[in-house]
């Protein structure tokens, strides 16, 4: 009798385990679900997806979704925090320079194509642009979809150029080195102290900005070797330190962001290194300033002597899901995400909304990508452009060449030791 | 009689003990169990996003004091937090005493009233606010650098407050000091009122001299707050974080401030690197333990001092 | 009560000290009253050099801009989200809870360590004095793993719950009950109290002056935590002030103006607290009048 008891409870457990799994395999979306989404800020992309949200949340009574809102750094580092913890997001995006690392560690789950409405991944990859989502693809999966593709060209103010006695139509920057004429000219100081700059870079952006200079002049940013070539690696520091409180005295890292200050149009930066996505800022911030046209948007520049044109790097953000939340949550997450990125009409409101471009074939064909101001401008630098350096220890890498940067910049370092401090540090990024 | 006092002894050591027991919960699931984990994580590779890691015994150690940890090593951050607590709190130490005499030499209480209010309002603000403020002031264009020219009979120079290495660190001390010193001024004018009037009216009958009573008489009755205070000190400097941050955040060099907290939040959080980051916290606390014995061994012989 | 004070005319030593603390006293108010009057200012002003003590109309470069413009985008925030007075409501209920908790857990840890005699006690004392060298980074991690196994993280608890009580907390409660009069324990104790009626009805109350410093003092440390909220707050209702003035200092609309009104109107709350404590902790008010007799 107890024996039976016994065989009997062991098949109850079997059939039930058995029963549980089968049940697994049938997922539910039915019942509540609750939706963690993170991203980093943006006003105009907050308006727009809160939105779709609400309206998705109409379609899915049974789906909440909680958004948290972070800086582009501080989201870095929660989203890495609460990945360590074993929790995370359901869904979140982060630069591809650090989610690809998502990709290798098994975190992040592979694009539901059922769900987003295609047939495999080769047929995703077909809806974009040439090579615009191969750095998600992995192991033959796609692991996210892009929120956005951007690359950095350079804005300027025409009121600011004419103040000078420049012509912004003829005078604009071509080269790197006019970009030192130009500002030289441009720039108001009282003594050594700036109150006026003509450019400034976007420091702390080095793979985006910086590694295109260094392959201008022919070197280059490798995943086995570091930085190669040392000779442009030096020139283009030696480029950073003139430009610098050593040198020409034109700027620095420590003096308030130039991007910060476009958009207000007080007089005192001339131009910045940004995306489309800044068209959208402008409007927002000071709308006088962007309908008065004083404002245009030129190729990033290259270096006189360069051997290779090569425009400032793109970057990507791409939606991804937690490999570790439920069949369900996963589902409705690609649900989530369909639904913002690829509904008709969408990737049409990012781009003139936001300013962000979905590289999708059907969007860089419309009529509303051409019809944006410069969009040309953006499109051609892209075209001379490659991804940003998502490999390897890329995170750590860019903080290397940062520091480098402010060593000559700012502490008067020898470009050449600079160097070599640099490809150490790197090499041994990349050998950890 | 005597089994009965000794059963009253026990029950009262009792009570003792329970009433130290909720704290002692709290540290050993808060602080204890914690700092073990990171003891236990600081023996492995562990990265902040790959599912496994590995024992590697103690090579995130090794690694530590031979290599360069990305361009940010750990020697540097040594040096780095070593300048910022020595051009801190030995300072700042002897400038608050110093506050905190003066202020009790006045004859009107009012005053010294309004001189410690002063003093101890900056350290009521957040450090996020004292950082945002003084970035704007160290700024060339801002309010610091404009004294600066001012004073040396200068213009127009660019002193350099957030660009050259050595004035970096000057300004993050700068900030550091100026928060804190009215917070020590004050401890010390609690130790100063705490010596017995009597004492310094004897003095006084014997003829002493201000200065010779200083050091002959406050000094040393002072000592137990003197090694409390720069204890204190000398700990929170090493473990400043604030301050760097936000200053790193504004565009400022790294290296020259990279103090060991920083290094180990860049490390583990912003480069993933857990293991070594863990690590690096347990050398910072053996670092910790050791001043804090230290100081505690140099001040044993004159613990208790009688008023 | 006469310290070393000075005593007869006005001498050049006296002099020469007030010269010496006005000129501190300039050093220490310069940055608070720089942040006063940019408050109101307009961001052309601020960086204008030399700078003007005084907010004037002249710079402004908007008609609609008022004095009060600043303060306006530091409540509203910048896309009028809103939530500054939700997250200044955050940080006074987790600055006060905690302080509350610690003043009663030291309190009760520190006369435990510091009255009785039990096996152990050095121990016991030496093991909570330690927990004073770990730096937070260290156990950063391990503590949100903690708080997210007890579904803590974006709660208020989460936020509370790791700084309940301090190790200077009952190291200072310890050193100020180490003297306090055996005699009145004793005789509590003939009186027939019990030893916890003993703690709140006698050792509490003549505490006031330590649990002022320290009350204030972890008031303060929780109003200033930022590391601990960026990990546990994620959600923007759940932020607290620290975390609203970094976000708001690093988004690209902000301008010094409106971050300097954003900074003052956080230390708002406590200036008011710390002038209405003021008398427990200056002119050495805590070396416990009650007790020196």
């Amino acid at each position: 009798m107890k024996k039976a008891l016994v065989l009997l409870l062991c098949l109850i457990t079997i059939i039930s385990s058995v029963f549980a799994q089968g049940a697994k395999e049938e997922v539910d979306t039915n019942q509540p679900i609750t939706l963690e989404f993170w991203t980093h800020e943006d006003d105009a992309r907050q308006a727009l997806e809160e939105r779709y949200i609400a309206e998705f949340q109409e379609l899915h009574p049974n789906v909440t979704v909680n958004v948290t809102r972070q800086s582009a750094e501080k989201l870095r580092e929660l989203v890495q925090t609460a990945f360590a913890a074993g929790e995370g997001p359901s869904f979140f995006n982060l630069p591809i320079e650090n989610e690809f690392q998502y990709i290798e560690a098994g975190r992040v789950a592979p694009a539901d194509y059922e769900t987003l409405g295609f047939k495999d991944a080769k047929d995703l990859l077909n809806a974009y642009a040439d090579g615009m989502i191969d750095a998600v693809y992995y192991d033959g999966d796609i692991y996210g979809l892009p929120l956005e593709t951007t690359n950095w060209s350079i804005f300027l103010n025409k009121k600011v150029f004419r103040d000078a006695g420049l012509d912004p139509e003829k005078d604009y920057p071509k080269t790197w080195e006019d970009m030192v004429e130009v500002s030289k000219k441009i720039i108001i100081r009282d003594g050594d102290i700036i109150q006026r700059r003509g450019f400034d870079f976007r420091y702390s952006y080095e793979l985006t900005y910086f590694v295109p200079m260094v392959e201008q002049l022919g070197g280059a940013l490798s995943e086995s070797e570091g930085c190669v070539n040392k000779d442009a690696w030096v020139k283009a520091l030696t480029f950073m330190q003139n430009w610098g409180p050593q040198g020409e005295n034109l700027g620095n890292p420590t003096l308030t962001a130039a991007r910060k200050l476009f958009n207000k149009d007080n007089n005192d930066i001339a131009m910045c290194n940004t995306g489309l996505y800044q068209e959208a800022r402008i409007l927002s911030d000071n709308p006088n300033f962007y309908n008065s046209g004083e404002w245009m948007v030129v190729p990033y520049p290259v270096f006189e002597n360069a051997v290779k044109d090569v425009a400032g790097c793109y970057y990507a953000h791409f939606y991804m899901v937690n490999a570790d939340a439920s069949a369900a949550e996963q589902k409705m997450a690609w649900e989530l995400i369909k639904y913002m990125l690829l509904t008709p009409g969408h990737a049409e409101e990012y781009l003139t909304n936001v300013g962000l471009i979905q590289p999708t074939k059907a969007l860089l064909e419309s009529d509303t990508y051409a019809s944006m101001p410069y969009s040309d401008v953006f499109k051609n630098d892209f075209a001379r452009a490659h991804i940003t350096y998502y490999g390897k220890g890329a995170t750590a890498i860019q903080s290397a060449i940062n520091s480098a940067i402010k060593q000559v910049m700012l502490q008067g370092a020898d470009p050449a030791a600079a160097y070599d401090a640099l490809q150490k540090n790197v090499m041994e990024i990349l050998a950890d | 009689m005597k089994t009965k006092k000794y059963s009253i002894e026990r029950k009262q050591a009792r009570w003792g003990f329970a009433f130290t027991v909720p704290c002692l919960v709290f540290f050993a699931i808060f602080s204890f169990y914690p700092i073990i984990s990171a003891f236990i994580t600081s023996l492995t590779n562990r990265d902040a996003i790959k599912r496994t890691w590995d024992f590697i015994g103690f090579d995130n150690y090794v690694y530590l004091f031979t290599q360069s940890n990305g361009g940010f090593s750990l020697m540097n951050s040594l040096k780095a937090t070593g300048i910022f607590t020595i051009g801190t709190f030995i300072p700042m130490v002897v400038v608050s005493l110093l506050l905190a005499v003066l202020i009790m030499q006045l004859r009107r209480p009012s005053h010294s009233k309004i001189f410690e209010l002063a003093f101890y309002t900056p350290a009521v603000l957040s450090s996020v606010v004292a950082a945002t403020i003084w970035m704007i002031l160290f700024q060339p264009t801002g309010l610091f650098n404009q004294l600066t020219n001012t004073i040396m009979r200068t213009s127009g120079r660019d002193y350099q407050w957030l660009t050259s290495d050595a004035m970096l660190r000057a300004s993050t001390i700068i900030v550091y000091f100026w928060k804190y010193i009215g917070y020590f001024t004050i401890l010390f004018i609690t130790g100063l009122a705490s010596i017995p009037p009597t004492i310094y009216e004897a003095a006084i009958v014997d003829g002493s001299s201000r200065w010779h009573t200083f050091w002959k008489i406050t000094l040393p009755l002072l000592k137990p707050t003197i090694m409390l205070v720069s204890i204190m000190a000398m700990l929170q400097c090493l473990k400043t974080f604030s301050t760097q941050y936000m200053f790193v955040q504004g565009g400022t060099a790294r290296e020259p401030i990279d103090v060991i907290t920083m290094n180990i939040y860049y490390t583990g959080v912003v480069n993933r690197r857990l293991g070594r980051s863990s690590a690096m916290s347990i050398i910072l606390f053996v670092i910790m333990l050791f001043f804090t014995f230290l100081q505690f061994k140099t001040q044993k012989g004159d613990e208790d001092v009688e008023y | 009560m006469n310290n070393n004070k000075f005593v007869g005319k006005v001498g050049i030593g006296e002099i020469l000290t007030y010269v010496v603390l006005i000129l501190v006293l300039i050093f220490t108010l310069m940055p608070l009253l720089f942040m006063v009057t940019a408050a109101f200012m307009d961001a052309k002003q601020i960086m204008s050099m030399p700078y003007t003590w005084i907010p004037s109309r002249k710079y402004f470069t908007t008609e609609t801009r008022t004095f009060f413009t600043n303060f306006q985008k530091a409540i509203l925030g910048n896309h009028g989200e809103k939530i500054f007075f939700r997250n200044l409501i955050n940080s006074l209920v987790v600055a006060f809870t905690c302080s509350l908790t610690t003043v009663l857990m030291a309190s009760l840890c520190g006369y435990g360590l510091a009255k009785f005699n039990f096996r152990g006690k050095t121990a016991v004392f030496m093991a909570i004095m330690s927990t004073m060298m770990i730096p937070f980074e260290a156990i950063m991690i391990p503590l949100y793993l903690v708080a997210s196994k007890f579904r803590l993280i974006n709660t208020i608890p989460g936020l509370i719950i790791p700084f309940l009580v301090s190790a200077f907390g009952v190291f200072q409660m310890r050193q100020y009950l180490i003297t306090f009069p055996g005699e009145y324990l004793d005789a509590a104790r003939v009186d027939g109290l019990s030893e916890f009626k003993i703690y709140y009805r006698i050792v509490l109350p003549n505490s006031t002056p330590v649990i002022a410093t320290l009350g204030i003092l972890s008031f303060r440390n929780q109003w200033d935590n930022l590391l601990w909220p960026l990990l546990c707050s994620q959600a923007e209702k759940m932020k607290t002030i620290p975390l609203y003035i970094s976000k708001f200092a690093e988004e690209k609309q902000t301008d010094e103006g409106a971050l300097m009104a954003c900074a003052l109107l956080a230390s708002i709350p406590m200036f008011i607290l710390f002038f209405s404590l003021s008398k427990y902790f200056l002119g050495g008010a805590a070396v416990y009048e009650s007790r020196k007799g």
